[in-house]
């Protein structure tokens, strides 16, 4: 019998083929090196038949109304308005959508921001393009602090409702990034709440959205993944304000449409809802699900084994001296669920550190906590840092499942003499069954802030946020970013 | 209450009870049936404009002000960042300024020159269509001419010809990863797919950026990837090509500044792969080596002769034979004298609108096209202007129009045919088919016929030194030293017609 080997590009990459072997660069390859000399005379001319019948099209399209209306909407938006703030950055404003865009950016930056379940960031992929609106309307008709308060919590509510469509949503995910799935959406809701446009418009202001949601995983765990954050916040802007312009779009994009998908696209199972009609007792989301904050600037899944991890630490320092060794150590046995893009044994720059099990466990074994430093290229590199990841495994319990509800994380070093210790986080402070007081939230929030602004303005800015539901004008939080 | 009808007669107390119940039932079923029409996307929509600060709790206040705080913060931390910093620096790119096609008195930064054109290339679904299906030149060239204008290497035409043909390739080779991508769509519109990471190639080679950052710049553009099919027919379908355009170059410059994104994003399931249920990717050959072969030079492009669908041309074809045949067949022919129309065409929901009121409804509408044809013996761009849309005789002959999708009509612009079978009140019956329009790529259209299609759709916004001029360098572009003259001909508008143009819209 002749059994052939059949092509399992799973196999591939476990290999790491080579940067010349991959698809991706044989791409980057072509782009970069094809000459003029290797376009044919048939390539030459049916190429110029396309770009002439293309600048005819385009012309006459520029007769249309809906080139007219964006061409009004770019003039508007992009002209030389730059008057929006940038987080910390004093005397630099941009224009609303580019705010909203480096802002966002800003916020996912170093993956320290808030998680949600099921699994998203919600916040950033909201406040900033609601600030950036605020910024743009005129002195005397700023939306008061409420109205701000209204639009993100609108934000929030709508990204909740849509990941409840489906039951993949549930878990740790695998194909779509969410936050750009359901962040332009959330954006888009919020600023449409703050523009106060009507029903239709706010239908449409997401059927505009979905056209410009969705990125894959594979930018997770790499330098392009905070933009997924920054570009959910533009988008969402955008979509809202070419709404309330009067573009329309699909009035059932989140109806499920057998054979034309919609908002469906983005998932394998979907069972959408309908978001019943505001009424005095209507139950935000935010009630019954709380958020979990992060105390150090990773993948949230990390959160589990950093304290299981802390814990072992504690144990070790109680017994010898106070630093760890790696020559202690003989084995740590990590218990985590099935994750493929947080499971890196060597990770190599700041980006794939913040989503690897080993690297979170081993520095919180060392250290006694993950902290904004551990993340730094020295910290990364560290040798004993980097003997204690070549000594871990891995393994993933039927009882694990990927799901940031239910999943837990344990840590088992054997030592050199054969003791074992063991750690395990079922919890880890911070998440929404345990949250972080207000007091390790502005501390947090003080350690953060205190790098680009002065103490003065921090303190305005934690005191605008608490009474921010009781601001006539939400121009006092608005005046103390940069 | 009706419960506590404890001092009435016992018979008015059931009588009055069973009324309530009934009522009861009744409000209900009413407010069921009510919530089942209104559809999901519609009560969203009026919740978030209904939503009050009075539903705001005291809970959710606390709750979401401790999210708002925390952002902030992480967002200030974050600013020390280098991605950030490559971000920021990013608005150096709309302090340039492009043209905008058909306008003389405006300019854009060009990301936002390459949108707005965008969208003007697919406005009227008129734009070239390809097999895999795709509009692949919509979504390249504009954000092309939007970078050249602005870049100091002052570009030769050569230099445009050859990145746009590198645009085309690659979503070319994209296609041809997935089997699914041979058929009509149902899932993700394909210029959103494969139109971005065009646009972004093509960007990449004008900017000579080196091999590394040509493959960084395709995997930022997969992050900006794929929008859902409901919004074609709508009048948002034409950002697809205009955002696939903007956020291509915006892909490239962003790698050209050092931003990276997963080095393996083609070759990955959970890359590229997310937007198609069958996903095999393979490696695109040495270009110095005698394997390599522009897939254009196999397969050609289709240029349209209708603003619509890419199937809407078999059909006319199809409607405008069966028509001539019956006019041949008996001198009084009448159009009263239809009593069924019936369409043979492949499976494809988007496409099926019965009752068209939009003009992008119209655009994609198999009866549509179809009875537009028939009335008038020919389908134009001025067929789908509103007073056209709502004629009375189009709305009657539409009724009369069935659809049906034969087993052996395969829903691939390959393969498919379309069929009209025309029945009289007299009984007699005409059927015509179309199996390849003139315009598609086995019956291309002829150079003559391509030029007077652009110097018809150019002369409604250009003067004729523009609409000569563009002729003139696209005809000999690889001999054009700069190729941002082509810039200053799409700005000679007739003053007249821009006049007409720009006033009383919106």
């Amino acid at each position: 019998h002749f059994y052939k080997l059949q092509k399992c590009p799973t196999i591939k990459m476990l290999r790491s083929p080579t940067p010349e072997e991959t698809v991706t660069a044989s791409f980057g390859k072509f782009i970069s090196k094809v000459k003029p000399q290797h376009l044919s005379s048939v390539v030459l001319h049916r190429s110029k038949r396309m770009v002439l019948d293309s600048i005819g099209v385009g012309l006459i399209g520029s007769t249309t109304e809906v080139f007219e209306m964006v061409l009004q909407h770019c003039k508007h938006m992009y002209g030389h308005d730059n008057i929006c703030s940038v987080y910390g950055k004093r005397g630099i404003k941009l224009s609303p959508t580019l705010a909203a865009f480096v802002n966002g950016v800003a916020t996912h930056s170093m993956d320290f921001d808030d998680t949600w379940h099921p699994a998203t960031h919600p916040s950033g992929a909201v406040l900033p393009g609601v600030l950036a609106l605020s910024d743009m309307m005129p002195a005397s008709r700023k939306p008061s602090g409420l109205d701000f308060l209204l639009a993100f919590n609108v934000g929030i509510e709508i990204q909740g409702r849509l990941m409840r469509f489906s039951n993949e949503a549930r878990n740790i995910p695998k194909r779509f990034h969410p936050p750009t799935v359901v962040g332009p959406m959330g954006s888009a809701a919020a600023c449409a709440r703050l523009l106060s446009l009507d029903s239709s418009q706010c239908s449409h202001a997401l059927a505009i959205a979905a056209s410009l949601a969705g990125a894959p995983m594979a930018n997770a765990a790499t330098q392009s993944k905070p933009l997924h954050i920054g570009n959910a916040s533009r988008l969402g802007l955008e979509a809202a304000l070419l709404a309330s312009r009067g573009l329309e779009a699909s009035p059932l994009v989140l109806d499920a449409v057998a054979g034309v998908a919609g908002f469906s696209a983005f998932y394998e199972d979907y069972k959408p809802q309908p978001l019943d009609s505001p009424h005095d007792g209507h139950a935000f989301l935010l009630e019954e699900q709380d958020m979990g904050f992060k105390r150090f600037p990773a993948h949230l899944g990390m959160h589990w084994v950093a304290d299981a991890a802390a814990s072992v630490h504690k144990l070790l320092v109680g017994v010898g001296p106070g630093k760890i060794s790696p020559d202690q150590v003989q084995d740590i046995l990590l218990r985590v669920p099935l994750s493929k893009y947080i499971n890196r044994p060597f990770p190599e720059s700041e980006h794939e550190a913040r989503h690897s099990f080993q690297f979170n466990a081993c520095s919180a074994l060392l250290d006694g906590e993950v902290t904004v430093q551990s993340f730094t290229p020295g910290a990364i590199r560290r040798p004993e840092l980097h003997a204690l990841l070549s000594r871990v495994r891995l393994e993933h319990p039927h009882d694990n499942p990927a799901n940031f509800n239910l999943m837990y994380g344990e840590v088992q070093v054997t030592l050199v003499g054969g003791d074992i210790l063991k750690g395990r986080c079922d919890t880890f402070y911070g998440h929404w069954r345990n949250p972080l007081t207000n007091e390790s939230l502005r501390k947090k929030f003080r350690n953060n802030a205190e790098v680009v602004l002065p103490s003065a303005k921090v303190e305005r800015l934690i005191e605008a946020v608490d009474e921010l539901d009781r601001l006539d004008d939400c121009q006092d939080l608005l005046s103390q970013l940069q | 209450s009706f419960l506590k009808l404890r001092n009435f007669p016992f018979h008015i107390k059931l009588v009055c009870s069973q009324a309530a119940v009934f009522f009861f039932f009744f409000v209900c079923l009413f407010v069921c049936l009510f919530s089942l029409l209104q559809g999901i996307t519609e009560s969203f929509g009026a919740a978030i404009h209904a939503l009050g600060a009075s539903q705001l709790t005291d809970g959710v206040i606390n709750r979401s002000k401790r999210m708002m705080l925390d952002t902030l913060g992480v967002g200030l931390l974050g600013t020390r960042t280098a991605v950030f910093n490559k971000a920021l620096k990013y608005r150096i790119t709309f302090c340039r300024s492009s043209s905008i096609w058909g306008r003389s008195d405006i300019t854009l930064p060009p990301c936002y020159a390459a949108l707005v054109n965008g969208i003007a290339v697919h406005s009227m679904d008129f734009d070239d269509t390809w097999h895999p299906a795709t509009h692949p030149s919509g979504a390249v060239l504009p954000a092309l001419l939007a970078l050249a204008e602005t870049l100091p290497s002052r570009p030769s035409g050569l230099d445009l010809l050859l990145a746009f043909n590198v645009g085309i390739e690659v979503q070319g080779r994209l296609m041809r990863f997935s089997r699914e991508a041979y058929n009509i769509p149902e899932r993700f519109h394909p210029p959103s797919v494969v139109g971005v990471m065009g646009s972004a190639a093509a960007s990449a080679k004008l900017l000579g950026l080196s091999p590394s950052q040509c493959s960084h710049a395709l995997a930022i553009a997969a992050s900006s990837a794929g929008a859902p099919l409901a919004n074609a027919a709508t009048q948002t379908k034409p950002f697809h090509i205009g955002n696939a355009a903007r956020r291509g170059l915006e892909a490239a410059w962003l790698a050209q500044m050092g931003l990276e994104g997963n080095p393996s994003m083609l070759d990955m399931d959970v890359g590229l792969g997310v937007y198609y249920n069958d996903y095999s990717p393979s490696t695109m050959p040495d270009c110095a080596s005698g394997a390599f072969r522009w897939i254009l030079e196999d397969q050609d492009v289709a240029f349209k002769r209708i603003p619509a669908h890419l199937a809407m041309h078999w059909l006319v074809d199809a409607a405008l034979a069966a028509r001539g045949k019956l006019q041949e067949a008996a001198w009084n022919f009448d159009l009263s004298q239809i009593q069924r129309v019936t369409l043979r065409v492949p499976p494809s929901k988007y496409i099926n609108c019965p009752f068209p009121i939009t003009e992008h409804q119209a655009r994609h509408s198999f009866q549509f096209n179809a009875c537009s044809a028939l009335l008038d013996g020919k389908v134009t761009v001025a067929s789908f202007d509103p007073a056209q849309i709502n004629r009375s005789a189009l709305k009657e002959l539409l009724s009369k129009v069935e659809v049906k999708t034969p087993a052996d009509n395969h829903p691939s612009f390959d393969k498919m045919y379309c069929e009209v079978q025309i029945e009289t009140a007299q009984g007699e019956s005409c059927t015509a088919r179309c199996n390849t329009f003139y315009g598609h790529w086995r019956k291309p259209l002829s150079q003559e016929d391509l030029v007077e299609k652009f110097i018809v759709n150019a002369s409604s916004v250009l003067c004729t030194e523009g609409v000569e001029g563009v002729i003139d360098v696209i005809g000999n572009i690889e001999k054009v030293t700069e190729c941002s003259v082509l810039g200053s001909y799409l700005r000679m508008t007739s003053n007249t017609l821009e006049k007409v143009y720009s006033t009383g819209m919106i």
